[in-house]
């Protein structure tokens, strides 16, 4: 839930809205909408839950290729919790098939920022690739995830650390490093200080709300 | 109160009871899982004598039915029936609804809700055949039937606990169907053939159905936005949902949904159900207490399963809160046990979401959450095989979770496989937990200092360096959450959740603690009024 769809059109958003989302005749509606999100580099999750959903009800109408589809957009928006919400509408012989299992152990691993061994079991298999193969940018997509856990976490991280989370060398990550305003400097990559990754001390002092106050209030009238 | 004696007894007497013959004696199936029910299923031995009290007690409901009498209504649904149902039928089901017909001038409205009455008393106290389950479901369609499709709005009142029950009991019979549905091992023939033979029974789409329409023809959520937004409440409401019956059945059906899709998996979707619903003291669902207790589990335990920790913990506490304060009301209630072991399992579930994201909690009921969990708290907190103390806990406080589809009985094949919804859920929660079990012990030690090596803190904890850096990504990670400010459940910012956060410079971690700064403002406030109250002892002696 991280990203929100912003540009989400009207249709889907009256269809998972209403009662029509129980319609399974509109099952290739949201099936065509996942397409436009792999193809454009977009994310819906509510309107793909309502696919899951109309699986769950239906399982005869079930496209696996669409389920992979869905949990591989899931995969990109690690660290919301959106992969497992999927995993639960579907059913447990579904999650012991092959290529889920696959997709779920790259979840893991994502899940847990082994990002170095991520990339080293996405690439030692052909098959990883094949599954994500229609979802577009999807390697990008994760490196930002990378990215957006580095900039919470460091105001330092030495580059060769960096290049493994991110599975770049050389120019690409040069490239990579100035597209996301951080600076490289020699064998340390400097990242500006946000309001993640400042750590300060804050005190949290006590906020008394007036309704707190009216029974003192009401004892100073009686006087 | 209810009275044994009412002018109807003649009335009642005249009414001759030979039934002998009316009353299938079908075998006694007893589907033998469901732990509802410790004496199986004892249909009534033939031709029994009702008793003259029951017979007066239905002549006299029936008449308070007829006459929308909602005051009487409410100590003959609370008190009386349940005060007979102990002295007469607390081993066997009450009469069936042909025996009594008679004393009721064979009136259908009054049988239906008794028919409702009498199965969920044999789903409460006895165990329900599949014929039951199936005969209940079918008295549901014709109560539902008779509200929905009518050509003007019923006139018919019930006191809103009734309402509440009607709408939780038929969610609870299609979630143990569900359950039952699954489990075909010795089952006989006769049964499977049940089964299979009618799978629209208790199906999803009907129960969701029933749901929507009551929803749709109260025009509930088009009221509650009025009351949110202002505007034209009678214009909103429309004929039927300017009835008390209507308006309340739309309303307890929106948090039936709530838990219906919880059941289902579907977490966002059960919390989207509340969209119109805003969770404050003055919500409609607060009247009903069951109704408040059920609306704030489901919601938090949905919150637990998107990870929104602190969501969780804020409505488990609330209505925990809420509970405590108001005990000498329910302990005398029907349902007290129900609320209790509810108010159990939100205790539970508390205490697992204050291990995953440690918060100050209100000081009671922290303290009653030491006395419960206090154990499992501390082992969860420490990480020492935190996982199945985890276990233990999610199983007995998750909702009994169902799998929507019955087993597909043309395939011999996928009838051995047992289906079984609770390890689905099971294993996927608890592998996400799996994955932040180091965070207590790291987080302990990151208290002690302001500023430490990687290598340090490795050595400390027995790991390598480049495990303990997955490690601080993974806690920074978890310390940010989504949370809920204003709008609607489901939205919410993502905000620091945790007192402690730190940065790492290469490879140093720079560690600062948020620290509450002295409530004075409450030290006063509390003194203020304790001093006031010794004032107010003075006074009085004088």
């Amino acid at each position: 839930m991280a990203q929100l769809a912003m540009n989400r059109p009207e249709v889907i958003q009256s269809l998972i809205d209403g009662v029509d989302r129980y319609n399974p005749d509109n099952i290739s509606i949201l099936e065509e909408y996942l397409a436009t999100q792999c193809q454009n580099e977009e994310y819906d999750l509510m309107a793909n839950l309502a696919a899951l959903k109309l699986y769950q009800f239906n399982p005869h109408l079930t496209n696996d290729r669409v389920i992979i589809n869905i949990l591989a957009k899931a995969l990109t928006a690690v660290p919301a919790p959106d992969f497992n919400l999927c995993l639960y509408l579907l059913t447990e012989p579904m999650i012991i098939d092959e290529s889920i299992k696959q997709l779920t152990a790259l979840h893991q691993l994502l899940e847990q920022s082994r990002y170095a061994k991520f990339w080293e079991t996405y690439k030692s298999d052909s098959a990883y690739e094949q599954l994500v193969s229609e979802v577009r940018g999807f390697s990008r997509a994760i490196r930002s995830i990378v990215a957006r856990v580095v900039s919470m976490t460091h105001q330092q991280i030495a580059s060769s650390l960096l290049e493994s989370y991110l599975d770049l060398s050389g120019d690409d990550f040069a490239a990579f490093v100035k597209e996301q305003n951080w600076e490289l400097k020699g064998a340390i990559v400097q990242i500006p200080v946000n309001k993640d990754n400042e750590a300060k001390t804050v005190v949290i002092r006590e906020n008394i709300k007036f309704e707190q106050l009216t029974k003192v209030i009401g004892y100073s009238n009686e006087m | 109160m209810y009275h044994d004696n009412y002018e109807e007894d003649d009335l009642a007497a005249e009414v001759e009871l030979v039934t002998s013959a009316q009353y299938p004696q079908d075998a006694d199936v007893d589907d033998g899982f469901d732990s509802e029910g410790v004496v199986s299923s004892q249909k009534q031995p033939i031709a029994v004598e009702i008793p003259d009290t029951i017979k007066n007690f239905i002549t006299y409901f029936h008449r308070n039915v007829l006459e929308n009498n909602i005051y009487e209504l409410h100590t003959l649904y609370e008190v009386t029936f349940n005060k007979l149902t102990d002295r007469f039928y607390a081993k066997q089901p009450w009469p069936e609804a042909e025996l009594i017909s008679p004393l009721v001038d064979d009136d259908q409205v009054f049988l239906t809700l008794y028919r409702e009455l009498y199965y969920r008393h044999i789903y409460a106290r006895l165990s329900p055949s599949i014929q039951d389950r199936f005969h209940s479901y079918e008295n549901y369609c014709d109560l539902f039937n008779y509200i929905l499709n009518s050509d003007f709005p019923v006139n018919l009142e019930l006191p809103n606990q009734w309402l509440w029950d009607i709408i939780d009991e038929f969610i609870y019979q299609f979630q143990s169907f569900c359950n039952c549905r699954n489990r075909i091992k010795n089952r006989s023939e006769e049964e499977i053939a049940l089964l299979r033979d009618n799978p629209q029974i208790w199906s999803c789409y009907s129960v969701l159905n029933v749901l929507y329409s009551l929803i749709q023809k109260s025009r509930i959520n088009e009221q509650l936005l009025v009351n949110k937004n202002g505007g034209d409440m009678l214009e909103a409401a429309g004929e039927y949902g300017s009835r008390p019956l209507y308006k309340m059945l739309g309303y307890f059906s929106i948090i039936g949904l709530l838990r219906v899709h919880c059941l289902l998996g579907d977490y966002t979707l059960a919390l989207k159900m509340m969209d119109n619903i805003e969770l404050n003291k003055k919500a409609l669902f607060s009247r009903v207490i069951p109704c408040h207790v059920t609306t704030y589990y489901y919601v938090g335990f949905s919150y637990l399963m998107m990870r929104r920790y602190a969501d969780a913990i804020r409505a488990f506490s609330t209505v925990l809160t809420f509970i405590q304060r108001t005990k000498q009301y329910h302990t005398r209630s029907y349902q007290f046990d129900q609320i209790a072991k509810k108010c159990d399992q939100m205790y539970a579930l508390l205490a697992m979401c204050i291990a995953l994201c440690p918060t100050r909690l209100d000081e009671n009921i922290h303290n009653h959450l030491r006395e419960k969990y206090g154990d499992q708290l501390a082992k969860m907190q420490k990480g020492e095989d935190s996982i199945s103390v985890y276990e233990d806990l999610f199983q007995y406080a998750c909702p009994k979770f169902i799998s929507p589809n019955g087993p597909n009985f043309d395939d011999p094949a996928s009838l051995s496989q047992v289906n079984e919804p609770y390890q689905h859920h099971a294993k996927i929660f608890l592998s996400d937990i799996h994955n932040q079990t180091m965070i207590p012990t790291l987080r302990s030690f990151l208290k002690l200092y302001t500023t430490m090596s990687i290598d340090k803190l490795a050595a400390f904890l027995e790991m390598d360096a480049d495990e303990l850096r997955t490690q601080l990504l993974m806690f920074k990670q978890r310390s940010r959450q989504q949370k809920w400010i204003t709008g609607n459940l489901l939205e919410g910012d993502i905000v620091s959740t945790s007192d402690l956060d730190f940065c790492i410079k290469q490879d140093m971690i720079h560690i600062a603690e948020s620290k509450v700064g002295r409530r004075y403002g409450d030290w006063f406030l509390r003194n203020i009024t304790r001093f006031q109250d010794v004032i107010a002892t003075l006074e009085h002696k004088n």
